[in-house]
């Protein structure tokens, strides 16, 4: 059985460098809290954004953070479930997945013009280093059970590989699906249903 | 499924090891509601682990104040403060060096348990924030397998000792005092007379007088570098500071030895803590630092005092055993140096080694700064910059009061590939040490007690003066400015030549954010002199009134006016009658964004405001001692449970050892670890006397632990372990109900 991380991310990159900036985020981040745009009991939002490369604008949650994140140079939605992880790592996974579909979906409907994000390209970051150490073999071991939940969520099959090579950074998978195969409807409902079941 | 506790079991000293099991037990006992909250509060506040905003349960969202949900919102980790809010982990980095090894470690933690930024804080240590409690355990002992302890990092205790980063590098120190600071924190670290302070204690070291370097003057204890000629030797010591400090009320510590010598340091410093210990302010926190001890006895009664606490501090080989290991400590370069040889420099370079590197004494080598904003890094930058140490500088790494990274033993022919790396992960920026970099608290964005966003001024502050940087002129430059988010001075606004600490004002029916303006601090001469609170301006106006000091300042500074010249001649009526423009308050309708903070958009409001930590919960010492006794209860009875029954017999013998040893300390500090000293001690105070008898069982309960003490069973099995476990808890309680009566109190 696919242990489920402690800690399991999915970040979705914008297509384009936007012109929205950084700071133009703070108060749509601090509006989604006033309003309950996304799920998650959401407390706080910090601004990261002097720092280069790096988590950039973070509404941060109980259960979950959502970043406007710039790591590794990309700019993307990045959403962290940090507790309350399905024991199923399928369902966990799923449940990531959806999360922060939802919450780039809420972003890019704040900038529709500006703020658009590749859906055919999913990073998956495992936080958890005792359990997903960042070698070859982990990646191995994994990549079955990655590619039937990933081919499952987008309803075809996904090209997979490790991301970082570097044995200290996190290991992290991208998931790379064919752009003419992505109905995102069709994804949101399936993810929908199956956070149903669980 | 292995564990942290498992896989690391061997790399983490036995000592270390046994601290966290204890903090973890407590924490079980006080989710079971088992431990008081105030005592456990100030047990997680000793290792480090502190609340943030918005950890009870409240935060007003810019329209009203709305209830956080927190999933166990029955459980609180301390008054009014729920377990499952995130908090912050302070992390103790002594004197601000660490190796690149333990730099990739908090890295992982910052991934793994944080937001992936570690925070580099005004005394040198790392903070991370938005951590849960439930992950601290883990998190202290993947510290502790790289050297890294978080006890007392909080709370009434002594704090992460500091040290100037030139240390053993400085063209102008008496001698490197790296070696002292690190034998002090070891010497202190969990030492008994630390464990009873109504308030927190900080001390720093400084190599020299002229220099800010250890800002020794505004510490509670402060050790400058001296040396004597005495009988034809030079000898080493300190001139020994006491009862300095910021914070609401700052005061400049008072000298109380012109020299002591490195013999004398250890012990010294043990006779003031105890006089500390035991006449410093334990109810009233607000005046608990050493500083309102001093100030209220006098320096020549606090003098003597301490000299005949020093006559009776046991004896402790300690106190000199450091001193041949001074000439062991490593200050030394990984590679060759070697003079800069006339290679093609990369663009920005000049720039940045005018103001980035520092020649250091020793031929061939530079000291850098890496001008690291709001004191934030990423964990990404942490592993590369750990590469980058490796490489040129080996683990000679060092965290500065100013909130940078500092890399000693730069080669001089490294400087310009160090500095293209550096520039390749985005800590290239040129400019440390001067206006643009601003020293800043975390205010409003993680405190509790902000007032206002601190970390918003200075990110705009710094963006506004880089883009004029090539445009000032050198005095303004170099001057400093320092940030706090209220008047607790955690951003050390009083020592800066423009300081601004964070309040707020009314206008109308709205309150609007504004930050006092303190003006002519003196950060050299170790915090030499205290700026002056000229009154407050609105958030908004804040970048404007830097603009017009600054203006006025080079247009009116007679040749070579330094800052605090041209204040002080300038006089608190005229810059009064200066900022007075920037304090008339628009009302809400005239100007809406005046009342919303830097980086907020949220309309103002000071209804976040919570209780604060930074003075941790006043504590008895017997409350902290006997919960340790209590938690080890706990960790034989989690032995029983998982059938390790010798574990579960010496984890109890030990909790009724703790106990006794918690009531003994109500009356004799210096009673030590030794199990048959504790033991003697208590029967002859406690069950000679009778004090411990219960009013029915008589000595009952006591004699469980002579019993045990006396004799090692010859058999464990499951009976004798939940039989002596049993025991144990009857001891803990008579012991309770034993301090209660003789002294009146559990919980001060």
């Amino acid at each position: 059985m696919t242990i489920v991380p402690k800690r399991l991310g999915v970040k979705f990159n914008l297509k384009q460098t936007p012109k929205t900036q950084p700071a133009d985020i703070v108060p749509i981040f601090q509006r989604w809290i006033q309003e309950h745009r996304v799920e998650g009991m959401l407390i706080d939002v910090i601004d990261y954004k002097h720092v280069p490369d790096g988590p950039g604008i973070v509404l941060i949650a109980d259960e979950a953070d959502y970043a406007y994140d710039f790591g590794y140079g990309e700019a993307g939605l990045h959403y962290v479930r940090k507790r309350d992880l399905p024991a199923d790592f399928a369902a966990a996974l799923k449940l990531v997945f959806h999360c922060a579909l939802l919450g780039a979906q809420a972003l890019e409907a704040e900038a529709p013009e500006d703020l658009i994000f590749d859906y055919s390209s999913v990073k998956i970051n495992f936080l958890d280093r005792m359990n997903y150490r960042n070698e070859p073999a982990v990646f191995d071991e994994i990549e079955e059970a990655l590619r039937a939940v990933l081919s499952d969520i987008y309803g075809a099959a996904v090209g997979l590989s490790r991301v970082h090579d570097d044995p200290r950074r996190l290991f992290a998978a991208r998931a790379i699906a064919s752009p003419d195969a992505i109905d995102l409807e069709d994804i949101g409902a399936r993810l929908h249903e199956s956070r149903q079941l669980v | 499924m292995t564990s942290w506790k498992e896989l690391l079991n061997d790399k983490i000293p036995a000592e270390m090891g046994n601290l966290i099991d204890t903090y973890e037990a407590q924490m079980e006992l006080r989710k079971q509601g088992k431990l008081d909250e105030k005592v456990f509060a100030e047990a997680r506040l000793r290792k480090g682990v502190y609340g943030q905003r918005y950890d009870n349960g409240q935060r007003h969202d810019g329209v009203r104040t709305r209830d956080l949900l927190y999933p166990s919102d029955e459980v609180v980790k301390g008054p009014d403060t729920l377990w499952d809010a995130p908090g912050m982990q302070r992390i103790k980095i002594p004197y601000g060096g660490m190796t690149a090894e333990q730099l990739e470690a908090l890295s992982d933690l910052a991934d793994e348990y944080s937001d992936g930024i570690l925070h580099i804080t005004t005394r040198q240590d790392i903070q991370l924030h938005y951590v849960h409690i439930d992950d601290t355990p883990d998190l202290m002992r993947r510290l502790a397998a790289v050297g890294i302890t978080t006890q007392e990092a909080c709370g009434n205790s002594v704090r992460n000792i500091t040290a100037c980063t030139l240390a053993g590098v400085c063209h102008d120190e008496v001698f490197d005092v790296s070696p002292y600071a690190d034998a002090m924190t070891q010497f202190l670290l969990g030492h008994d007379d630390v464990q009873d302070f109504g308030r927190k204690f900080k001390v720093a070291f400084s190599g020299c007088a002229g220099h800010a370097c250890g800002l020794v003057k505004m510490h509670d204890l402060g050790l400058l570098a001296q040396t004597r000629e005495i009988d034809g030797e030079t000898v080493r010591g300190f001139t020994v500071f006491v009862g300095g400090g910021l914070g609401t009320v700052p005061h400049q510590a008072k000298v109380l030895a012109d020299f002591c010598t490195e013999e004398q340091l250890l012990p010294l410093t043990q006779a003031i803590a105890r006089v500390f210990a035991r006449l410093g302010e334990k109810k009233n926190r607000n005046r608990a630092r050493l500083k309102f001890l001093v100030a209220k006895l006098g320096i020549d009664e606090f003098r003597k005092l301490v000299r005949e606490e020093l006559e009776i501090v046991p004896a402790d080989p300690r106190h000199t055993d450091y001193i041949d290991r001074v000439s062991d400590f490593v200050n030394a370069p990984a590679k060759a140096g070697m003079a800069l040889n006339g290679a093609a420099l990369p663009d920005g370079f000049a720039e940045w080694y005018r103001s980035n590197v520092y020649k250091q004494v020793q031929p061939g080598y530079s000291t850098i700064t890496l001008n690291t904003p709001l004191g934030d890094f990423t964990s990404e930058q942490g592993f590369a910059l750990a590469d980058i140490a490796r490489e040129y500088v080996g683990d000679n790494i060092r965290l500065s009061v100013e909130q940078n990274v500092v890399l000693r033993w730069v080669a001089d022919a490294d400087l310009p590939a160090i500095y293209r790396d550096l520039c390749a992960i985005g800590l290239g920026d040129a400019n440390a040490g001067t206006i643009v970099d601003i020293t800043t608290c975390p205010g409003t964005d993680t405190c509790k007690l902000g007032i206002a966003s601190s970390r918003g001024l200075t990110a705009e502050l710094r963006a506004r003066l880089i883009e004029r940087i090539n445009l000032l002129p050198d005095a303004v430059r170099d001057l400093k400015i320092k940030v706090s988010g209220c008047f607790n001075s955690c951003g050390q606004h009083h020592v800066a030549d423009i300081g601004f600490f964070g309040n707020s004002r009314r206008s109308g029916n709205h309150k609007m954010p504004h930050f006092q303006v303190v003006l002519g601090g003196q950060w050299q001469e170790n915090a030499g002199s205290y700026g002056l609170a000229c009154g407050a301006v609105p958030a908004k106006c804040v970048p404007d009134v830097l603009e017009a000091l600054t203006e006025r300042y080079v247009a009116e500074r007679a040749e070579d006016e330094n800052f605090q010249a041209w204040v002080k001649e300038l006089g608190r009526k005229e810059i009064k009658a200066m900022l007075q423009p920037f304090t008339k308050l628009p009302s809400f309708e005239e100007a809406p964004n005046y009342f919303s903070d830097w980086g907020d958009s949220r309309v103002y409001t000071i209804d976040d405001i919570g209780v604060g930590e930074c003075a941790g919960e006043v504590v008895s010492l017997f409350s902290m001692e006997i919960s340790k006794a209590e938690s080890t209860h706990f960790e034989a009875l989690l032995a029983l449970d998982d059938g390790d029954y010798t574990l579960a017999d010496e984890n109890a013998y030990k909790a009724m050892v703790l106990a006794a040893r918690a009531l003994v300390r109500t009356k004799y500090l210096d009673v030590g670890d030794d199990y048959s000293n504790i033991v003697d001690e208590f029967r002859s105070r406690f069950y000679d006397t009778e004090l411990i008898y219960d009013r029915f069982a008589k000595g009952k309960f006591a004699r469980y632990l002579f019993k045990r003490h006396a004799e090692a069973p010859a058999r464990i099995d499951q009976d004798y372990a939940h039989q002596i476990i049993d025991e144990t808890q009857l001891f803990i309680e008579n012991v309770h109900t034993a301090e209660q009566r003789i002294n009146g109190v559990i919980v001060g």
